[in-house]
């Protein structure tokens, strides 16, 4: 299974408690994607971030809602790679 | 390159420019004919609201970058730079495309008499997050403060910075108010008023910096034709130190 959610580096420097918020999805659970395409949109210290798949696969669940927040190293949903 | 626009005109071309992939550095320097709202991407869902608040003479648009609502409007310059995600000022963390871009800023006015300074991760963390005792308005751009933004002394913010980064490319945003902006304008549309005081005491405008130094100095306070000339000439200033870095020319 493969994170989906923002890199580490992405959050250098950013104050610590900052939370990311997920603007929006634009696939759903169960959808099969191809490898880079754009699966979410995330906002992090006012820059909005298109999150992209790492490879073909489904999305096998999405744990954080648009309009709700996460935090740093946590993923937002899951990307089940085609075997 | 600076053009007289509207803000529609901006968010357009930034829209239209990364729907492809952007595989050279491009920018603009914008100065905006009329008032304008512009809603931070996650302010979208209160469009309708604010926009029949606002009345039909101000637009109220959404970009796709982060942060508050910013009130575009000839008080105001604008600049955006498109980067290739591959391009070395895209490389690196979220807050460090935000630096070069901040100092390209602060370099290019100081050179017309407007002191500012950095604002840097650190300070933002160990600092008092109100301002003139005011503390942070996050519905307003500048009510509020993010790294590498520019401040003057007391902290007031002169220049805004956002971002969006898709995968066609990376766009960074900049405003700087040139003189004070009808902030009324701002809080009235997004049911704030309250926050009117606060807002005007949590900015600053490059006019209001030059001004505090002509009248120490003895000199009268800038025509309407001197204010004109400084916002066209810092301008053509900020496009050629973009050319400076972005082509090497």
């Amino acid at each position: 299974m493969i994170a989906i959610g923002l890199d580490d580096g992405a959050w250098k420097d950013v104050e610590p408690g900052t939370e990311a918020l997920v603007d929006r999805w634009l696939v759903g659970q169960g959808e099969a994607v191809k490898a880079g395409a754009v699966l979410a949109v995330v906002v992090l210290v006012k820059t909005s971030i298109e999150l992209t798949a790492s490879a073909d696969g489904t999305i096998d669940r999405i744990d954080f809602a648009a309009g709700s927040t996460f935090a740093r190293g946590v993923p937002i949903g899951w990307l089940r790679e085609t075997a | 390159m600076h053009v007289q626009a509207s803000a529609d005109d901006e968010q357009d071309w930034i829209r239209k420019a990364l729907a492809e992939p952007v595989t050279r550095a491009q920018w603009r320097v914008w100065r905006y004919r009329a008032p304008a709202i512009v809603l931070g991407l996650s302010q979208r869902r209160r469009h309708d609201e604010i926009a029949a608040r606002a009345g039909a003479a101000l637009p109220v648009l959404v970009r796709a970058s982060g942060g508050g609502a910013v009130l575009a409007g000839p008080w105001m310059i604008g600049v955006t730079v498109l980067l290739p995600s591959w391009h070395p000022l895209a490389a690196g963390a979220l807050v460090d495309s935000y630096r070069w871009f901040g100092e390209l800023h602060m370099r290019v006015l100081r050179a017309f008499g407007v002191d500012s300074r950095l604002l840097s991760p650190q300070e933002l963390r160990d600092g008092d997050s109100r301002v003139a005792g005011f503390e942070p308005l996050p519905w307003a751009c500048f009510g509020a403060l993010s790294p590498w933004e520019l401040v003057d002394s007391g902290r007031r913010k002169l220049s805004g910075l956002a971002q969006q980064r898709r995968a066609s490319g990376i766009a960074l945003v900049a405003g700087t108010l040139l003189w004070r902006p009808p902030w009324s304008m701002l809080c009235e549309a997004l049911d704030r008023s309250d926050a009117l005081e606060a807002l005007a005491a949590r900015t600053i405008d490059c006019e209001s910096i030059r001004e505090s130094i002509r009248k120490s100095a003895g000199f009268a306070p800038s025509s309407e034709r001197q204010r004109e000339d400084f916002a066209s000439d810092l301008a053509a200033a900020i496009d050629a130190a973009l050319a400076s870095v972005l082509e090497g020319g």
